[in-house]
């Protein structure tokens, strides 16, 4: 078996303790049901146990394979559990493009999570909920020119989560 | 005196990449931007990460969602009794591969008997589960196959209210309850989820699915009788 291969059990442990709560984050964002998601993430790490031989970190990172792997799996439940479109009612196949939706929202709002509380603060309070510089700064009692070099220093904090987080565009 | 310049302006980059600024100040800072190359590089990227924001709920920057503690444990059974089952077909291909000629049909026939007789082992035929003593109109059939890390699950619904969240369980030899997941059934025609279950078919005694506030039971060997277990308030 090649080295690195998810092969042992004792490598998926090892694996599970490094993303499953990543991985569940995901399945929750995307399936919107928390025992669904378990089951999702699950299944994704019983398909990874059997297909262990043919992980190789020459290519990618394991992690990225475990989300490709649960983004099928997402796929094939979100298939599940949906009334299939007939495709004589001129109904298609349900779009993955929601999906693809899903896991660009749960890398945003991973990221938020991941930089500091003042930086995200002013973020949620003066683009989220589209409030003034000057109130903001009067609220945290700090000068006004410190909401806006924290608006700058938090969107570059979420660039180098994003970045951290394998985000491309 | 070009860095002097940057100092003052950067820290307005992230509002300006927002579309934060005044109209003064922007062009104060666009003409700054013209002349420098490294300002301009730093927009794009703070604009790039601000086009992502509009994609994130700040309803949900909130701590992570959590799975339950014992999912690590699941999963490592699960995979445990996956490995068995491996292992056990990886004994049985080497055992048929030292055989030849009328020995090696006689062992295919015997791996054919096992596919076809019920029970007792991983290679327990596919069932098929119907509900019965369902309130009228509401139809549940199951179709059961076995699988190495369990048992997959298809369950056909229709009838019931749309929205109804259905959660399918399988009940082991002892009566303990395998969860096997959930679906929603909606309206607007037959409606079929593919689940799973840890718990082998073999070992299979039951299928049970909570719909609305009901229960229903079909035992999984005989497959006429089921039974409504409990029923609180009103029917679905
Ligand atoms: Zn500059």
């Amino acid at each position: 078996m090649p080295p690195g291969a998810l092969s042992r059990e004792r490598d998926v442990r090892e694996a599970y303790s490094a993303h499953s709560g990543e991985l569940y984050g995901f399945a929750v964002r995307s399936l919107d049901d928390p025992g669904l998601a378990e089951e999702a993430v699950q299944e994704t790490f019983l398909r990874a146990w059997r297909a262990g031989e043919r992980f190789d970190p020459e290519i990618g990172s394991l992690r990225t394979w475990l989300f490709a792997i649960l983004r099928n799996v997402v796929i094939d439940l979100g298939r599940a559990r949906s009334v299939r479109p007939r495709v004589s009612e001129g109904g298609i196949e349900p779009s993955v493009e929601p999906l693809d939706e899903a896991l660009l929202s749960w890398q945003v709002e991973e990221a938020m999570r991941r930089i500091g509380d003042d930086h995200r603060r002013v973020l949620v309070e003066t683009y989220y909920r589209g409030r003034p510089y000057a109130e903001v700064a009067s609220e945290l009692g700090v000068p006004e020119g410190t909401v806006k070099s924290r608006v700058y220093y938090g969107l570059r904090a979420l660039r180098v989560v994003l970045e951290e987080m394998g985000y491309e565009d | 005196m070009k860095t002097e310049n940057c100092r003052d302006w950067r820290e307005s980059l992230g509002a300006y990449a927002l579309g934060h600024i005044s109209m003064q100040e922007r062009a104060a800072l666009e003409a700054h931007l013209e002349g420098c190359p490294e300002c301009r590089a730093e927009v794009n990227s703070l604009s790039g990460v601000a086009l992502l924001l509009p994609h994130a709920d700040p309803e949900r920057f909130g701590p992570a969602p959590q799975p339950s503690p014992e999912l690590g444990k699941r999963i490592e059974a699960t995979i445990a009794a996956d490995r068995q089952v491996i292992h056990k077909r990886r004994r049985r291909r080497r055992f048929g591969l030292a055989l030849s000629g009328g020995v090696a049909a006689a062992a295919v026939a015997a791996v054919l008997a096992l596919v076809i007789l019920p029970g007792g082992s991983e290679l327990t035929p596919r069932q098929r589960v119907q509900f019965a003593s369902l309130p009228s109109g509401v139809t549940i059939n199951a179709t059961l196959e076995p699988h190495a890390f369990g048992t997959e699950i298809h369950m056909y619904v229709s009838g019931i209210r749309s929205g109804t969240l259905c959660k399918v369980f399988l009940r082991g030899p002892g009566g303990a309850s395998y969860p096997a997941g959930s679906f929603r059934y909606r309206w607007g025609g037959d409606s079929e989820a593919v689940l799973s279950s840890a718990l082998d078919l073999s070992r299979t005694a039951a299928i049970g699915v909570h719909a609305g506030n009901r229960t229903f039971i079909a035992p999984v060997d005989q497959t006429s009788a089921a039974i409504d277990v409990h029923i609180k308030g009103e029917a679905t």
